[in-house]
């Protein structure tokens, strides 16, 4: 377990380092507050649908925004060669990096979840079913950052990286629209974005219950945060030539 | 002895270019080894090979035993890796980087403030210790880096360039500390094209050129092997035209260097006539005549082939050193 204590003290760094600033807490929040005012408060979606869909997509936005910007910081002050000259497997750094986004993404998701459930009334069925969904998703995305600035030199090519998957995730995984009310050709495109389990994982937990749609999006997301962390660790090692 | 470092026959390409061709050597434990050379002649490609940091194309390379491709993540339990350029993480104490690299690691917990502590004093950061790493110099951040990388104890150090860019006291204090490391036992392997900083600190010197090692013996043996040629340094009261000076019987080539003229000599009292002749016939004092020993950097000059001007890169006099 000599590892796991290792990349738990590389994720310490990262949330030290990266994480604990104010322009990056905020960057995931302000846009998820405008969206429930928009679609919300006007009531073009019911809230408790909508909420579910706010507090995947704060997660995606803030922990894959910030663990992808702390690659490349890394990279650019040369940082990168400490953590890959020490003792430990790339592997190990990737899980670290991923696991800086999942100790924080309970929290941007808890900044956004607890006042508009409170603002709209609604109820969270299954406190400890949201959580853990909270908890998958926040490693999920926070991993697809270190994957999508493996090849990014500099921070605006790490977001136009993260925009390519942001962007369709956040508006085709179900958070705005129904997934019913799409064609059949994109509903099942929408199988392949994480985004897509992790809407309808809280909207099942938020409804109360481990229903079987739950714990199949459960297993699809673990199944792509460790397909993604395999990819990062993968690339992490090719970058040694 | 036993090697610390063993290189055996290591090749490396980029995209088709050959940084390093066929580049073997053995560096002894508890010695200082320099790698010497220009830049881009290989030494930081070598460094980053053994530190596990790049992939070989051919050959192999092993720290301590372990081969650094195979067993890499045992290799690297064993060495510390200072870098060309100080990466120390800016937002956070010296301190803080302290304890980090110790928790990278694996030190036990109880040992990291005393650990710290140790370092922070002998390496003179004790009073920085909560300074955040942005308000260090460029000095200061230099001996942080080493800090972090003595952090474990390991048993070869690699420095990659480590004095280039500082000021003469940091460079002069950086240069004391390496001492102290062969002193503790520490095997210190360093790269730099300060030929005058691998003389005063290498027990061993390899150069490299053209990703080819050129030559492998102790600095001594090296200066030693400049056979014939011996160095001159004279001045005078007024000026002396160069074309004069290597005009002079045994002068085989002239040099100006600030107020005093360099002379390359194939017998440095075949030419003591001639240069008194010289003053004599154009009215003017010799101020000065030293006979020097050849250099590490006449050495590195006549086995390389290259003139002082195509070594450019390789510094010498009044820089850093």
């Amino acid at each position: 377990m000599d590892w796991l204590v290792r990349a738990l003290y590389i994720a310490w760094k990262d949330i030290r380092v990266y994480y604990l600033k104010a322009p990056n807490l905020t960057y995931g929040l302000m846009m998820p507050v405008a969206l429930y005012l928009a679609f919300g408060v006007t009531g073009q979606m019911n809230p408790g649908t909508l909420i579910s869909g706010l507090v995947s997509l704060v997660i995606l936005f803030g922990t894959m925004s910030i663990e992808a910007v702390a690659v490349v910081m890394e990279k650019q002050t040369r940082t990168m060669d400490r953590l890959m000259a020490a003792p430990v497997s790339p592997l190990t750094i990737v899980l670290g990096k991923a696991l800086a986004g999942t100790f924080l993404g309970p929290l941007i998701a808890a900044a956004v979840l607890l006042p508009l459930t409170l603002y709209s009334g609604e109820s969270i069925g299954s406190p400890l079913l949201v959580f853990l969904a909270i908890i998958l998703s926040s490693f999920t995305f926070s991993a697809l950052g270190v994957l999508v600035s493996s090849y990014a030199h500099w921070v605006p090519e790490a977001q136009m990286y993260a925009n390519f998957l942001r962007f369709p995730m956040a508006f085709l995984a179900g958070t705005f629209v129904p997934l019913e009310a799409m064609p059949p050709w994109l509903q099942t495109a929408t199988k392949v974005l994480p985004l897509t389990y992790s809407v309808e994982a809280l909207r099942s937990a938020m409804g109360g219950g481990a229903t079987p749609t739950y714990i199949l999006d459960m297993m699809a997301l673990a199944l792509f945060s460790a397909a993604v962390v395999a990819a990062s660790a993968l690339l992490l090692e090719r970058s040694r030539g | 002895m036993t090697e610390a470092i063993r290189v055996d026959h290591l090749t490396k390409r980029y995209d088709g270019l050959l940084a390093l061709d066929d580049v073997s050597f053995d560096v002894e434990q508890g010695t200082v080894f320099g790698l010497l050379g220009p830049n881009g002649a290989g030494k930081t490609t070598t460094i980053r090979i053994l530190t596990g940091l790049t992939r070989s194309t051919g050959g192999a390379a092993s720290v301590m035993g372990l081969d650094v491709a195979r067993d890499t993540v045992r290799a690297k339990q064993r060495i510390g890796v200072v870098p060309e350029s100080s990466n120390v993480y800016e937002e956070m104490t010296t301190a803080q980087n302290l304890i980090f690299a110790a928790q990278l690691y694996g030190v036990p917990r109880r040992e990291w403030a005393a650990r710290a502590h140790e370092l922070l004093e002998l390496l003179g950061l004790e009073d920085r210790a909560r300074s955040r790493v942005l308000e260090l110099s460029r000095g200061m951040r230099r001996r942080l880096t080493i800090a972090c990388a003595l952090i474990h104890r390991p048993e070869v150090l690699f420095l990659d360039e480590p004095t280039t860019g500082l000021d003469v006291q940091s460079a002069r204090r950086l240069r004391e500390s390496v001492g102290g490391l062969r002193d503790m036992g520490v095997t210190v392997f360093l790269t730099t094209h300060y030929i005058e900083e691998a003389d005063q600190l290498c027990d061993m010197v390899a150069m490299i050129n053209r990703g080819r090692i050129v030559a492998l013996d102790s600095p001594e043996k090296l200066k030693a092997g400049v056979a014939g040629a011996r160095i001159v340094e004279v001045s005078f009261s007024g000026d002396a035209a160069l074309s004069d000076l290597n005009g002079i019987g045994g002068v085989l080539e002239a040099h100006r260097l600030g107020d005093k003229y360099r002379l390359t000599v194939s017998g440095a009292s075949d030419v003591y006539g001639g240069l008194v002749d010289y003053a004599r016939a154009h009215r003017i004092n010799i101020t000065g005549l030293n006979t020097l020993r050849p250099s590490l950097e006449d050495a590195f000059l006549r086995i390389t082939g290259e003139t002082p001007g195509d070594a450019e890169a390789v510094k010498t006099h009044g820089r850093n050193p």
